[in-house]
């Protein structure tokens, strides 16, 4: 029996975040969450395992805010929680991030794969999961929406601008995949009870052979601002109800955006 | 415990009276479970305001120590509201701030006071399991001997139904019917939030000292009052009102509040504060009258809002310190009665040593005063009345007071006789 790895980040509620009038956004108030996409590798890696027969794990890196995670990353369905701890967690960039997540990975060891989700939903970087795979010298496959086991291959249905694209990868590899590949149930009592039983694994950085310079990002945040987007306040005028469709379908195209 | 049982006790909902129950059976080593359908406790609760701090000081008084409270009450104030007029008391008392705590009130935000008193419930060893809802009990033989949530089965020694007004768990047992419209009020609630400063200059406070406000005459005539207390960083401002008043009247509990919002004598309060929650949530405003004939089923006790355990006097309300009480009252029963089947009747008699249940017989009188329907328009009226004319100077011969506070009767739609029979009333009920 291998492993299903499963790798998800700590991130800040969207729903607490506070505008200042001056667009700076206030973050001290706002809870933790598992990243809403990693939600759905969790939920891939856990059904991939019931098929496969395999062990469905999950790992994160983050600082010491990012423990209470493990207990809901458990009540998903894994059989163990394993957490880089390190309060570099908190700058970390792609690259810090797959270093952190690679060695880790290795750390546990006998991995058949690891599901990342495309992006995170703080940053949207798109960098962890390809980057961990380059780290670990293994495939990657980018925006999967369906996983397919065939004897040690894995059959991906990858979601492009304009058409379904089926791959193979050997595995072991790492999948990016995209929220459509499932619905994460919410966890149920029983599942939730489980949880507080069930192993985690705390990791310093030492531990995993890195020091804590190999964590720095190479990319800072200089600034954080809210967004405003204006509304174009276009109306569309037209005698008959198909004249105003046909505005709208001109209007739309105009933009781009069908 | 039982064979089949996963746990001593099951709690359903962690409010106050659930999270002070589990928090005793925990300290005393029983398995205990609570199980909340918020995200985490408190975030769906919604109260004025203000704990009196003598109940928290029952539960544990190690816990009076590191409470998360907002502000000491150290203003005690009074709002009758007529139009755009309106008449303020404000009682204050060193006492109320200083000497021994628990004699103290303090105001409090619940998504903080719920996940602090969860928290030292965990300490002590109970599991609060949040983002569940229970749907039903699980009954043999007229008994309950678990809960069900989603798929999922959990059985336990006891039950407690600690999940607030319009208990679905009460329901389920038959204890209470669907829910009563002349039983309960509607609240609507705003947190608004200013710098602690501007409060405490606004409201005339020291440092960590609040105040706690009723206001009469903001409802338009319909049953019920309005409320704001001080927080550290923000103020509660709400409404209570009846439904079926309210649909009699035509107008929305969205606008009448807002008009309060907006009263000149409350806006300067609020001014440049942003509304950070809005909330609303029924509240029992039965009192006595409006309690389960039956706390209790075998394997089963109702605590808190469940049990109708709340006291509107018009100038406080108490129910967060009675749902405290009536936990402790249930551990003490179940940790006290080896014999499960009569745990039920322990319940009841640790409710009256605890005083819980003569506090609720007091509370009767009340009840009948505040039904007299002209508390919410004519009286407050009649009080502004007489104020406007007291204070008005205009160079005529002034009129002598006799006359000038039949006038304001007059104008307020009251007669004598009236307010003969109501005062009787009043004097009979307190
Ligand atoms: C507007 C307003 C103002 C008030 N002002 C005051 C005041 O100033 N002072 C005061 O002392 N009292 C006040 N009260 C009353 C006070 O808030 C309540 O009496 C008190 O909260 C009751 O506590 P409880 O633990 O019984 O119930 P609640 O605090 O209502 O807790 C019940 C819990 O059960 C959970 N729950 C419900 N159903 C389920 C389910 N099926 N499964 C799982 N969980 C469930 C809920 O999410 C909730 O957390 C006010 C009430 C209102 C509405």
């Amino acid at each position: 029996m291998s492993r299903i790895i499963a790798c998800y980040k700590w991130v800040a509620d969207e729903a607490d975040l506070k505008i200042n009038p001056d667009m700076s956004v206030d973050l001290s108030k706002a809870k933790g969450k598992i990243s809403d996409y990693d939600k759905n590798a969790i939920e891939a890696a856990v059904q991939m395992a019931k098929i496969t027969g395999d062990e469905a794990v999950t790992l994160t890196y983050g600082s010491k805010k990012a423990k209470l995670s493990l207990k809901d990353a458990l009540s998903r369905g894994p059989s163990e929680g394993f957490w880089v701890n390190s309060e570099k967690a908190e700058q970390a960039d792609g690259a810090a991030s797959s270093k952190a997540l690679a060695a880790a990975i290795d750390k546990i060891g006998d991995y058949k794969l690891i599901i990342c989700a495309e992006g995170a939903s703080d940053t949207f970087a798109r960098q962890v999961g390809p980057s961990v795979a380059a780290r670990l010298g293994i495939p990657c496959v980018s925006s999967a929406i369906k996983l397919e086991l065939c004897e040690n291959e894995l059959k991906i249905s990858r979601k492009l601008e304009d058409g379904i694209e089926i791959v193979a990868a050997q595995l072991p590899a790492v999948v990016c995949i995209l929220p459509e590949i499932n619905r994460p149930p919410i966890p149920g009592l029983k599942s939730v009870l489980d949880a507080g039983k069930k192993t985690t694994r705390e990791y310093k950085i030492e531990e995993l052979g890195l020091l804590e310079s190999d964590l720095s990002a190479r990319t800072e945040t200089i600034d954080f601002k809210a967004y405003v987007m204006n509304r174009k306040n276009i109306v569309l005028d037209g005698e008959t109800a198909a004249d105003k469709v046909k505005a709208l379908v001109g209007s739309l195209k105009k933009e781009g955006i069908i | 415990m039982g064979e089949e049982s996963q746990f001593d006790a099951i709690v359903v909902g962690a409010g106050p009276a659930g999270l002070a129950c589990a928090y005793l059976l925990a300290k005393a080593g029983k398995a205990v479970l609570v199980i909340e359908r918020g995200d985490a406790p408190g975030a769906k609760n919604v109260t004025g305001g203000r704990i009196y701090a003598y109940a928290l000081n029952l539960l544990d008084k190690d816990l009076l120590d590191d409470a998360a409270w907002e502000r000491k009450v150290s203003h005690e104030e009074i709002m009758i509201i007529d139009g755009n007029r309106s008449i303020t008391m404000d009682y204050h008392d060193p006492s109320l701030t200083e000497g021994d705590e628990s004699l103290q009130s303090y105001t409090i935000l619940r998504a903080v006071f719920d996940q602090w008193l969860a928290d030292k419930a965990e300490e002590m060893g109970a599991m609060v399991v949040c983002g569940i809802r229970v749907d039903d009990l699980i009954q043999r033989e007229g008994r309950v001997v678990g809960v069900i949530a989603g798929e999922d089965e959990m059985y336990a020694e006891i039950v407690i139904a600690a999940d607030g007004v319009n208990s679905l768990m009460a329901q389920k047992a038959g204890l209470i019917s669907d829910i009563k419209k002349e039983t309960v009020g509607v609240g609507v609630k705003e947190v608004i939030e200013l710098p602690a400063k501007t409060i405490e200059e606004r409201f005339k406070l020291n440092q960590n000292q609040g105040s706690a406000r009723m206001i009469l005459g903001c409802t338009q005539g319909i049953h019920g009052g309005g409320f704001l207390y001080t927080n550290q960083e923000s103020i509660s401002l709400g409404c209570v009102f009846m439904p079926q008043e309210i649909v009699q009247h035509g107008k929305q509990v969205h606008d009448i509040f807002q008009e309060l919002k907006m009263h000149p004598a409350v806006y300067p309060l609020i001014q440049d504060g942003e509304t950070v929650e809005y909330s609303a949530h029924l509240v029992s405003e039965a009192g006595y009258r409006g309690m389960p004939a039956k706390l209790y089923k075998e394997g089963l006790l109702l605590v808190g809002d469940s049990a109708g355990l709340v006291i509107n006097t018009g100038y406080s309300i108490r129910g967060m310190d009675l749902a405290l009480l009536s936990g402790i009252a249930a551990a003490r029963a179940i940790l006290g009665e080896s014999d499960l089947s009569q745990i039920g009747p322990a319940y009841l008699a640790e409710l009256e040593k605890i005083c819980l249940l003569p506090t609720m017989r007091l509370s009767v009188g009340y009840n009948q005063l505040l039904d007299i329907p002209r508390i919410y328009s004519n009286y407050p009226q009649l009080a502004i009345g007489v104020m406007q004319r007291l204070y008005k100077v205009d160079g005529q011969i002034p009129q002598n007071l006799k006359k000038q506070v039949m006038e304001a009767i007059n104008e307020s739609g009251l007669t004598v006789w009236q307010m003969l029979k109501d005062g009787l009333k009043g004097v009979r009920s307190i």
